[in-house]
C-alpha cells in the first residue's frame, strides 16, 4: 500500500483527472472548427508535386512523344506498364509505342515510369478520383492514356527537334544523316 | 363501466403520448449524440441527410426496419426473438411513474386524472429498478442465444457489470428515500419544491438553507452507477467494439438490433428522468414557484415546470455524450474495484450519515 499525499488524494475524490479531459473535450465543442471536409462537396488542394494518375503525352503539333524505347516497362517496379514498340511507317530511323497497355490496379504512384523517360512522354496528372465498379476497367490501352493526358495537359511541348538541334540524337530523322536503308 | 372504460382511454391516451415523447426524444438523441460527438472531435458529425444532417435518424430508422433480419445459424430462435422484446420493453415501461410536470389534477367527463403521470403508483422507484433488472435479462439472453462466442462475452460482462451497478443505484437512493419518506416519485419530487437548496443534491430542511441532509456523494454514485448501468462509454464493456465486435448484440440486424438500440437510448432517457427526479428537484425551478404563476397565469405554470424538467434531463444526457467524447473504456478489474470497492462503501456510508442527520435533524 503506497502512501497517497493529501494532495493526490484530494485529487483522486474529485475526479481532478477526468476533469481536465472533460474540459479538454468541451474547449472543442466551445471553439467548434471542424478540420474535415465534406469530400464530394469541397476537395482540398492538392500539394503541386501531387502524384495522381498516369497520362502519355504529346508535342504541340499533337505527335505522341512516346519512343517506345521500353524505359519506363523496365523503371516499374510493380510491372504496370506494358509497350510494344515499332518503327514509324515510312520513317525507318523513329521508334513508337504501337501499343500500350498499362495495368492501373497494380500501379503504386512511385512515379519512377516519368523519371525514367527520356523524351518526358509520361506525365502524372492531378486526377485521383478512379474507383470503378468493375477493375478491368483499370486496364488501360494507349487511346485512353493519351485521353488523359490531353484533358489534363494543356500546355503541350513543341516537337524535340524544334527544341535543341544538338540534343535529340537517337529517334530525330536529320535529313544530313544517312537514312536507314529499308 | 363507462368510467372504467374512460379512465382506460385516458391511460391509453397518456401512455401513446409519453411513448411518442420518449420515441421522439430517443430519435433526437442518436442525433445530438453523433452530432456532440463530433463537434467534440473537431467534426462534423452527419451534414448529408437534410440540412446539417437533421433527418439522419428518419433515414437510419428506415435503413434499419428495411435491412434483413438474420437468425444465425445454431441460434436458440425463441430466445434470440425473445431477448431485443425484454431489452426495450422494460426500458420504456418504466416511464409510467416519471412525472414530467407538476402534481395537478385535471376533472374531465367526471373522473379525476394527473395530466403528467400515467400512474402515481406509491411503489414508483422500487418499480423502476425491478424492470431496470428485468432489462439486463434481454441483454444476457440476447447474448447466450446467438451462438457467438462474443455475444456470449458481451451477456456475461453485462450480467456481472449489471449487478454489481443496481446495488449501488439502489444503495445511493435509500438517502433520498429516508428524506421523502416516499418511494413515490411524485411525492420525492414535492418534497423537493421552493427553490434548488432544498434539491436532494443540497438537502436544505424546508425552513433552512444550510445543506445539512446533502446527498451529493449519493448523487454522484448515482450517476457514476447509472452510466455503468446503461452500458454507456466508458463503462461500456459489454458492447466493447475493440474486443469484442458489438458484443451482445453482435448478431443482431435489422429491427431486432434496432430494439437493442432503442431500449439503450430509453434507458438512459429512463436513469436521466430518474436522477433529476430524485436528486435535481424533477419539475422543481430552482427558484420558489414560477415565474408564469407570479405573472398571474396560473393556468400556464405546468409549461415552466415541464420546461425545467426537460432542461435537467437532457442537462443529464449531455452528460453522458460528453463522458462518452472524453474518456477511455475501463478495463474489467478496475470496473467491478470501482464498483465494489468504491461506490459500494460511499452508498453505505451515505446511508449511515444520512439516517444519522435525519434522525436528529428531522425534515
Amino acid at each position: 500500500m503506497t502512501r497517497m499525499t493529501l494532495k493526490a488524494w484530494i485529487k483522486t475524490i474529485t475526479f481532478y483527472d477526468l476533469l481536465v479531459g472533460m474540459k479538454a473535450t468541451m474547449s472543442h465543442l466551445l471553439h467548434y472548427r471542424p478540420i474535415t471536409l465534406q469530400y464530394p462537396h469541397e476537395k482540398r488542394t492538392l500539394p503541386d508535386n501531387y502524384r495522381g494518375m498516369l497520362a502519355l503525352l504529346r508535342y504541340d503539333d499533337g505527335t505522341e512523344k512516346c519512343v517506345g524505347c521500353d524505359l519506363c516497362e523496365a523503371a516499374c517496379p510493380s510491372r504496370v506498364i506494358r509497350v510494344v514498340s515499332a518503327e514509324v511507317p515510312d520513317q525507318p530511323t523513329k521508334r513508337y509505342a504501337k501499343e500500350y497497355y498499362m495495368d492501373m490496379t497494380r500501379c503504386l504512384f512511385c512515379g519512377l515510369c516519368v523519371d525514367a523517360c527520356p523524351v518526358d512522354a509520361l506525365g502524372m496528372t492531378r486526377e485521383f478520383e478512379w474507383a470503378v465498379y468493375d477493375k478491368r476497367q483499370l486496364h488501360l490501352n494507349k487511346d485512353q492514356l493519351l485521353a488523359i493526358g490531353d484533358r489534363s495537359f494543356s500546355a503541350c511541348e513543341k516537337p524535340l527537334e524544334l527544341q535543341h538541334q544538338n540534343v535529340a540524337f537517337f529517334n530525330v530523322a536529320f535529313a544530313h544523316l544517312p537514312q536507314k536503308p529499308s | 363501466m363507462t368510467e372504467l372504460s374512460l379512465r382506460l382511454a385516458v391511460s391509453l391516451a397518456q401512455i401513446v403520448a409519453v411513448m411518442g415523447i420518449v420515441m421522439l426524444t430517443v430519435m433526437i438523441l442518436t442525433l445530438a449524440e453523433r452530432k456532440v460527438l463530433g463537434w467534440m472531435q473537431d467534426r462534423m458529425g452527419p451534414m448529408e441527410v437534410g440540412p446539417y444532417g437533421i433527418l439522419q435518424p428518419i433515414a437510419d430508422g428506415l435503413k434499419l426496419f428495411f435491412k434483413e433480419d438474420i437468425v444465425p445459424a445454431g441460434a436458440n430462435k425463441a430466445m434470440f426473438t425473445l431477448a431485443p422484446i425484454l431489452a426495450m420493453v422494460p426500458a420504456m415501461i418504466g416511464f409510467a411513474v416519471i412525472p414530467f410536470g407538476p402534481n395537478v389534477t385535471v376533472n374531465i367527463f367526471g373522473i379525476t386524472i394527473k395530466p403528467f403521470v400515467i400512474s402515481d403508483i406509491n411503489i414508483g422507484v422500487l418499480y423502476i429498478l425491478a424492470f431496470a433488472s428485468i432489462g439486463a435479462y434481454g441483454i444476457i439472453l440476447g447474448g447466450w442465444s446467438s451462438n457467438s462466442k462474443y455475444s456470449l462475452l458481451g451477456g456475461l460482462r453485462s450480467a456481472a457489470q449489471v449487478i454489481s451497478y443496481e446495488l449501488n443505484v439502489g444503495l445511493a437512493i435509500v438517502g433520498v428515500l429516508l428524506l421523502s419518506g416516499s418511494l413515490s416519485l411524485v411525492t420525492i419530487t414535492q418534497a423537493q419544491a421552493g427553490g434548488f437548496w432544498h434539491w436532494f443534491i443540497w438537502g436544505a430542511r424546508p425552513d433552512g438553507f444550510f445543506p445539512i441532509h446533502t446527498q451529493i456523494f449519493a448523487f454522484v454514485v448515482f450517476v457514476i452507477s447509472a452510466v455503468a448501468e446503461t452500458n454507456r462509454v466508458p463503462f461500456d464493456l459489454p458492447e466493447a467494439e475493440s474486443e469484442l465486435v458489438a458484443g451482445f448484440f453482435t448478431e443482431y440486424s435489422g429491427m431486432r438490433f434496432a430494439f437493442f438500440f432503442i431500449a439503450e437510448y430509453a434507458n438512459m432517457v429512463l436513469v436521466s428522468c430518474v436522477a433529476a427526479s430524485l436528486f435535481l428537484g424533477g419539475w422543481n425551478a430552482p427558484y420558489p414557484g414560477t415565474i408564469l404563476g407570479y405573472a398571474g397565469l396560473e393556468q400556464l405554470a405546468w409549461v415552466e415546470n415541464v420546461a425545467w424538467f426537460t432542461l435537467k434531463v437532457y442537462m443529464f444526457l449531455f452528460l453522458f455524450f460528453w463522458l462518452r467524447a472524453t474518456l477511455p473504456r475501463l478495463r474489467y478489474d478496475q470496473l467491478m474495484r470501482f464498483g465494489w470497492k468504491v461506490m459500494l462503501p460511499i452508498a453505505l456510508a451515505n446511508i449511515v450519515v444520512t439516517a444519522i442527520t435525519a434522525y436528529f435533524f428531522p425534515r
